[in-house]
C-alpha cells in the first residue's frame, strides 16, 4: 500500500514516514504545493495524507485538483488548526478524513485503514489475528467462527488492538482513541483496566488464541 | 450621599442663589433707604424755610413750643447753646393712636427770629410709610427667591431633562454594552458639543479596547496553533520511541510519562483554540437541540468512568428542554458541566441531572468544595481545589459557549451540600 505524505515541517514528515514503513507501506513524501502535484500527476497512491498549509499553497486546492485528476486515491487532511470549517470544506471537497494535529499514531493508522477499507469495496474486508476475525463494516467479531458479543466500547478497543497486534497501546491512547479526549477527568485510568478485563473475559470464554497482555507502567498489547 | 446631576446642581444653586440674594437684598435696602431718607429730608428743609419764612410774617408761630398738629416747635435758646447747622437723627416716639413708638425723623437747627433773639427747631416727620415699603420689599424679594428656586426646579425637570436625553441614551448603550462582542455604538442625535465629544470619545475608546481585546484573542489563537505542530513532532517522535524493543521497562515509564504531559498541554492548547474559536463566532450555525438527548448520549459516552469512579448518575427527566443552539457546542457544554460534575466530586458520588419543566435543566453534585464564588469560577485558569489534572478551563469555555449563543443563560446555587449549575432558557 503507497502512501503519499504532503507535508511541509519536514520533522513531523519524517517522523510520520517513519512509522508508516514500520507499519510496512510504501511511503512517499512531498514538502511543497507543488512538489505534491508532480507526485500526484506522476504516480497514483491509496493515500494522501494531506497538511492544509503549505508554504506556496493550500492542501484543499491540492485536493481539487486530485479530484479533477479523477483519481481514486483516499485522502486524510491533517491539520493543526482543528477549524470546523477547515473540516467541513475539506470533507466538501472530497477527503475522506480529517485528523487534527498533534495526533496519536495509533489513531492516524486506523483513520488509514478506514479509508482504505472504504475505497476498496471489494478488497478483503476482515481484520484477522490468530482466530480472531472482525469484520468493521458490520461491528462483528467472530472467533473460531462463532460471534461475540461485545459492547461499543468493548468493540473499539479490540479494533485498535487488532489493527496493530503484538505493538503496546499507551493507555492514554487507548483511552482517548476509545472515549474522546475524556481521560483527563479521572485521577487514573483504571477505567481501562476494567474494561480491558471484561474484554479479556469475553475472548476467553470465546477461546481466542490471542489475549491481552498488561505492560507495565505503560500499558497494553495484543499477544 | 448620590443624587442625580439635576437634583446636585439645585442643591448648589439654592445655597449660592440665597447668599446673592441676600448681599443683593441688603445693598438694595440701604440704597432705597438712602433714596427715602433723602427724600424726606429734602421735605424737611423745605419745611423748614417755610417755618421760618412764616415765623417773620406771622409773630404767633414763634410761640409753638409743642409739637401739635404743625409736627414742629420753635424753643428759645441761649446765645452759648445756638446751632445754624441742620441736624438730622432718627428718633422713636410713642405714638397714642396704636399704643407703640413709631420710627420719626427729627430735622433740628437754629434761627434768629424777627426780634433778633436766637431760636431752636424742631420739626419731624413720620417714616412709618418708608419701614413698611422695606418690608414689603423684603418680602417681594422672599417670593423672588422662591420663584427663581421653582424656575430652576421645573427647567431642570424638563428642559435637562430633554436635553440630557442623548446623555441617557449614551449611557443606556454602555450599559448594554458587552466586552468583546464588538457591536458599535449606535450614534446619537445632538447639538450639543460635549455630549458629542463624550460620544466620540467613548466609541474610540471602545474601538481602541476591542482592537487590544482582538490582538489579544489572535495572538492566543495563533500561539496555541503554533504550539500544535512542535508537540505533534515531539509526541510523534515519543511514540516512534516507544515502539522500540531496546529500552528497559524504567525507560519506558519516563517516556510514556513525558509523552502524557505533553498531552496534557495539547489538551489544554485545543482548550484555549476552542475559546478562541468560539469567540470568533467559528460556531454560528444554530439549529434546534434537544438537551434531553443530548445528555443521555454523554451520559452513555461516560459509563465507563462512572462505573469505575463508581458515581451515581440520578436523571429526571419531566420535560423536555429543547432551544436553538449549535450542536457541536451544546455537545461540549452539556459534556463540560457533566465533567465539571464528575471531577468535583467526593465520596459521596452523586451526580443529579433534572430537567423538571421545559425551560429549567439542573445538573448538581456533591463536593467537598464550599459555594463557589460566582464571580470567579468562569474565569480563566480559575482552580478549585488540588486537581493538577484540571486545566482550568472547563467552565470559562461554558461561559464563553452560553455568551456566544445567547439563548440559555447559567446560575449556579449551592443547596443542601449540592453544587447546582442551573441552565434558564
Amino acid at each position: 500500500m503507497k502512501i503519499l505524505v504532503v507535508e511541509d515541517e519536514i520533522q513531523l514528515q519524517q517522523t510520520i514516514v517513519q512509522f508508516l514503513e514500520n507499519e510496512k507501506f510504501i511511503v512517499e513524501t512531498a514538502s511543497t504545493f507543488s512538489e505534491g502535484i508532480d507526485k500526484l500527476i506522476s504516480f497514483d497512491y491509496d493515500c494522501i495524507l494531506l497538511d492544509i498549509m503549505l508554504p506556496d499553497g493550500d492542501g484543499i486546492s491540492l485536493l481539487k485538483e486530485l479530484k479533477k485528476m479523477n483519481k481514486k486515491s483516499a485522502v486524510i487532511i491533517l491539520s493543526a488548526k482543528d477549524s470546523v470549517d477547515d473540516k467541513v470544506e475539506g470533507l466538501l471537497v472530497g477527503a475522506d478524513d480529517y485528523l487534527a494535529k498533534p495526533f496519536h499514531f495509533a489513531e492516524l493508522l486506523a483513520r488509514i485503514k478506514v479509508v482504505f477499507r472504504k475505497n476498496h469495496q471489494n478488497g478483503e474486508q476482515n481484520i484477522s489475528y490468530k482466530n480472531i476475525i472482525l469484520n468493521p463494516e458490520d461491528r462483528r467479531v467472530l472467533i473460531d467462527n462463532n460471534e461475540v458479543k461485545l459492547n461499543r466500547k468493548e468493540y473499539d478497543l479490540l479494533y485498535y488492538f487488532m489493527l496493530r497486534p503484538e505493538k503496546v497501546f499507551q493507555k492514554t491512547t487507548l483511552a482517548e482513541s476509545v472515549w474522546g479526549d475524556h481521560i483527563e477527568l479521572v485521577d487514573s485510568l483504571d477505567f481501562i483496566y476494567s474494561q480491558i478485563k471484561n474484554l479479556r473475559k469475553k475472548l476467553k470464554e470465546a477461546q481466542a488464541e490471542a489475549d491481552i497482555q498488561a505492560v507495565y507502567g505503560v500499558g497494553y498489547k495484543l499477544v | 450621599m448620590k443624587t442625580s446631576l439635576k437634583n446636585y446642581t439645585f442643591r448648589y444653586l439654592t445655597i449660592s442663589l440665597l447668599a446673592v440674594l441676600a448681599i443683593w437684598a441688603i445693598l438694595f435696602r440701604s440704597f432705597i433707604l438712602d433714596e427715602v431718607y433723602d427724600n424726606v429730608d429734602d421735605g424737611l428743609k423745605n419745611q423748614k424755610i417755610e417755618i421760618i419764612r412764616q415765623s417773620y410774617v406771622d409773630p404767633e408761630v414763634i410761640k409753638t413750643n409743642k409739637f401739635g398738629l404743625n409736627q414742629f416747635r420753635i424753643l428759645p435758646v441761649k446765645q452759648e447753646e445756638y446751632n445754624e447747622m441742620n441736624r438730622l437723627t432718627n428718633e422713636m416716639v410713642f405714638m397714642p393712636y396704636d399704643g407703640e413708638d413709631e420710627p420719626y425723623r427729627y430735622l433740628r437747627t437754629g434761627f434768629y427770629g424777627k426780634d433778633g433773639k436766637p431760636y431752636a427747631l424742631e420739626i419731624r416727620t413720620s417714616t412709618v410709610e418708608e419701614d413698611d415699603l422695606i418690608y414689603d420689599l423684603s418680602m417681594a424679594l422672599f417670593a423672588l427667591y422662591f420663584f427663581i428656586l421653582i424656575s430652576i426646579l421645573l427647567v431642570n425637570h424638563f428642559a435637562l431633562k430633554k436635553a440630557y436625553q442623548p446623555f441617557d441614551k449614551i449611557l443606556k448603550q454602555l450599559q448594554s454594552y458587552r466586552f468583546g462582542q464588538s457591536k458599535e455604538l449606535n450614534p446619537i442625535e445632538t447639538n450639543v458639543i460635549e455630549f458629542e465629544l463624550l460620544q466620540s470619545e467613548i466609541a474610540s475608546m471602545i474601538n481602541r479596547n476591542e482592537q487590544v481585546f482582538y490582538n489579544q484573542k489572535v495572538f492566543i489563537g495563533n500561539a496555541s496553533h503554533e504550539l500544535q505542530t512542535p508537540l505533534a513532532i515531539a509526541i510523534n517522535k515519543l511514540d516512534l520511541l516507544l515502539e522500540q524493543d531496546n529500552f528497559e521497562e524504567k525507560d519506558y515509564i519516563q517516556l510514556a510519562e513525558a509523552k502524557n504531559s505533553l498531552w496534557r498541554m495539547v489538551s489544554l492548547n485545543r482548550s484555549l483554540l476552542m475559546l478562541s474559536k468560539i469567540e470568533n463566532h467559528q460556531y454560528n450555525i444554530k439549529e434546534e437541540v434537544n438537551f434531553n438527548q443530548l445528555i443521555q448520549e454523554t451520559l452513555d459516552d461516560y459509563e465507563a468512568i462512572f462505573e469505575t469512579e463508581e458515581i451515581k448518575i440520578i436523571t429526571e427527566f419531566n420535560a423536555e428542554f429543547k432551544t436553538l443552539f449549535n450542536r457541536d457546542l451544546a455537545n461540549i457544554l452539556i459534556s463540560n458541566l457533566i465533567r465539571n460534575a464528575i471531577k468535583h466530586n467526593n465520596k459521596e458520588k452523586l451526580i443529579l441531572i433534572k430537567i423538571n419543566h421545559e425551560n429549567e435543566l439542573s445538573i448538581s453534585n456533591t463536593s467537598d468544595l464550599f459555594a463557589l464564588n460566582t464571580s470567579e469560577i468562569y474565569n480563566r485558569f480559575y482552580k478549585q481545589g488540588f486537581h493538577v489534572e484540571s486545566n482550568g478551563l472547563g467552565l470559562s469555555i461554558v461561559d464563553t459557549i452560553l455568551k456566544n449563543q445567547e439563548t440559555i443563560q447559567i446560575d449556579y446555587q449551592y443547596k443542601d451540600g449540592l453544587h447546582q449549575f442551573i441552565l434558564k432558557k
